[in-house]
């Protein structure tokens, strides 16, 4: 599998609200960025949109896939994203670094909403696949307020 | 010039009969354009908190209602309120939403203000017929100004009551929450997300004070991944109320007041940082307070219009129209703790607020899904009447009651309908 079919691959899971296979798709250790400042270092003390740790984010997976959110609720079965622009900045050995962009429409009953960003994935090849070591996402109104953000970016 | 009259005001005391509240109060844009007239631009608005602008020229834009203004810290040091608007012809003098500056140039035709407010350079200024008096073309100060503890507030009304009398009783509350830092102060420079939401500002206030009710319902998940994380149960806090929680303060203020419920210790060794932390509290204000201060969950409070604090931050609240409403949250960091206590915070703030927080999206979904269910008018009327036979007078003129009644409600109410029939200030 390429860095690229694996980007496609993660989308569809996420997009299809299979959240368990794409918790899956994580190592131990990881962790998932969403600075609300795109200009934040990882280390300063200033507040992220989401900047969790493994134990959080499977805390995040199981709120979501609870069926008790009702933010989710809208949500399922109405979204797609396209995965474009995709540019491997780093191959060295079982390490990958890969940047890519999204652009993801959700279908809500008052509107449709669309959210778009740069993603930066720190993979790590296992058999003919990979596991995701880290991501972070900038999104374009990340600074800006914004509606809620229920679906996994 | 158009001679046409207007008409008289409708008597807005109809918007609340007893403890009903009438829909188009979240649903009529002629409702919001009163509310802005008779609300917003009288009463003082929280603004920022000085450690927002720690620096002579720091800046940050703000909203008092929908006009734009910046608060900034001069090279004199001193804080002000700006309108945000050029004296030529009325662009946006600062379009960045923070930042530094000794001078704010107005994109349009360049004229330029000091970071004090003075017009420095009008711009080809031959061109004009006379000696243009540069003194008369400040950038303009909202009308009034004033802080408590660092947080600072404006009106745009010329004349009203002092900031002391607005805030009446609630700054005991301020109190407990900024002596959480064994140095008493805070401050706001964690930075801050915004959320959007389709529906009306007051929604905002009325949620987020409202104590146990709905969470048993809407934050399941939620109460139990915080018990997952932090070792305690917090989703049987509904099956006994708790009395004298739910308080309505004079000025439309509202309180959830937990002083009165300890919290159960949380289990396991406190690490070394919270221990020293409890050691610094101690020392600051004595083994008493300080035990009762970090034994109860802090009181979550609002400040008429649009400044809440909620656990781990100062939340604002921005009418857009009548029925979008921007909320931003600004983590309040302690001054003086261990690094670490900041940390948990932060990382507390995270795991509960924003658009991808555990809790309060819980909240705004409810504030949109409230504002399509307005529309419906068959029975016009919102029942705020839990709680309404038990309530108790308060000595600072307000009204306590259970963990789930709506006493602050209809506080709000109250206070809501006096200034809206302009027989209030
Ligand atoms: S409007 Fe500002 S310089 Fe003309
Ligand atoms: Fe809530």
């Amino acid at each position: 599998m390429t860095p690229e079919h694996f980007l496609y691959h993660e989308a569809q899971l996420m997009d299809e609200a299979r959240y368990d296979e794409w918790f899956a798709l994580w190592l131990e250790g990881s962790t998932y960025w969403v600075p609300a400042d795109p200009d934040q270092d990882w280390l300063s003390r200033r507040v992220s949109i989401i900047n969790d740790d493994y134990i959080r984010l499977e805390q995040r997976v199981d709120r979501l896939k609870s069926g008790s959110v009702l933010a989710v609720e809208e949500t399922r079965g109405a979204m797609r994203r396209l995965v474009s622009n995709i540019t491997v900045t780093r191959d060295e050995g079982d390490e990958v670094s890969v940047e890519s962009n999204f652009m993801l429409g959700i279908a809500r009953s008052a509107d449709q909403q669309f959210w778009m960003g740069r993603s930066f994935h720190e993979l790590r090849r296992e058999g003919d696949t990979f596991r995701i070591a880290g991501k972070k996402v900038l999104l374009i109104n990340s600074r800006r307020e914004m509606p809620l953000l229920q679906v996994l970016i | 010039m158009s001679t046409e009259l207007k008409a008289p005001p409708p008597d807005y005391s109809k918007l609340v009969d007893g403890s009903r509240v009438h829909g188009s109060a979240y649903r009529d844009p002629e409702i919001f354009q009163r509310e802005l007239e008779e609300i917003w631009y009288k009463v003082w608005v929280y603004i920022g908190h000085e450690s927002e602008v720690p620096n002579p020229g720091d800046f940050v834009r703000r909203q008092i209602g929908l006009q734009p203004v910046i608060m900034v810290r001069g090279d004199d040091d001193k804080v002000r309120v700006f309108y945000n608007r050029c004296r030529h012809r009325a662009n946006l003098v600062c379009l960045a939403n923070e930042g530094n500056t000794s001078k704010f140039v107005c994109p349009y035709h360049a004229w330029s203000y000091s970071n004090t407010g003075e017009l420095l350079e009008p711009t080809f200024d031959e061109g004009y017929d006379y000696d243009l008096d540069k003194d008369q073309f400040p950038l303009v100060e909202v009308a009034r100004q004033d802080d408590y503890r660092g947080l600072v507030f404006a009106s745009v009304a010329e004349e009203g009551i002092s900031l002391t009398e607005h805030l009446g009783a609630v700054t005991e509350f301020l109190d407990l929450f900024m002596d959480l830092s064994p140095e008493g102060e805070i401050a706001l420079d964690a930075g801050s997300q915004k959320v959007r939401y389709k529906g009306n500002w007051k929604y905002m206030p009325e949620n987020s004070m409202e104590g146990d009710y709905h969470g048993p319902f809407i934050h399941k998940i939620a109460f139990e991944l915080f018990a997952r994380r932090s070792g305690l149960d917090v989703s049987t806090l509904h099956e006994e109320e708790i009395p004298d929680v739910i308080r309505s303060l004079p000025g439309g203020h509202m309180v959830e007041d937990y002083r009165g419920a300890p919290l159960a210790k949380r289990p396991g060794e406190p690490s070394p940082a919270r221990k020293e932390y409890v050691e610094q509290m101690k020392a600051r204000y004595g083994e008493e307070k300080a035990e009762q201060m970090l034994g109860t969950m802090a009181p979550l409070l609002y400040v008429f219009p649009n400044m809440i604090y909620i656990m781990t931050h100062i939340r604002t609240v921005q009418p857009i129209s009548v029925d979008e409403t921007v909320s931003a949250n600004y983590p309040v960091m302690l001054k003086g703790v261990p690094e670490e206590i900041n940390d948990n915070r932060l990382s507390d703030h995270e795991f509960m607020f924003g658009s991808a927080g555990f809790v309060s999206p819980d909240d705004v979904e409810i504030m949109e899904r409230n504002q399509v269910g307005m529309h419906a008018e068959g029975d016009d009327w919102l029942f705020i009447g839990r709680g309404e036979h038990r309530e108790k007078d308060m000595p600072d003129g307000g009204k306590s009651g259970h963990t789930m009644d709506e006493t602050h409600l209809r506080g709000f109410w109250r206070h809501y309908i006096s200034l809206m029939n302009g027989d209030a200030k």
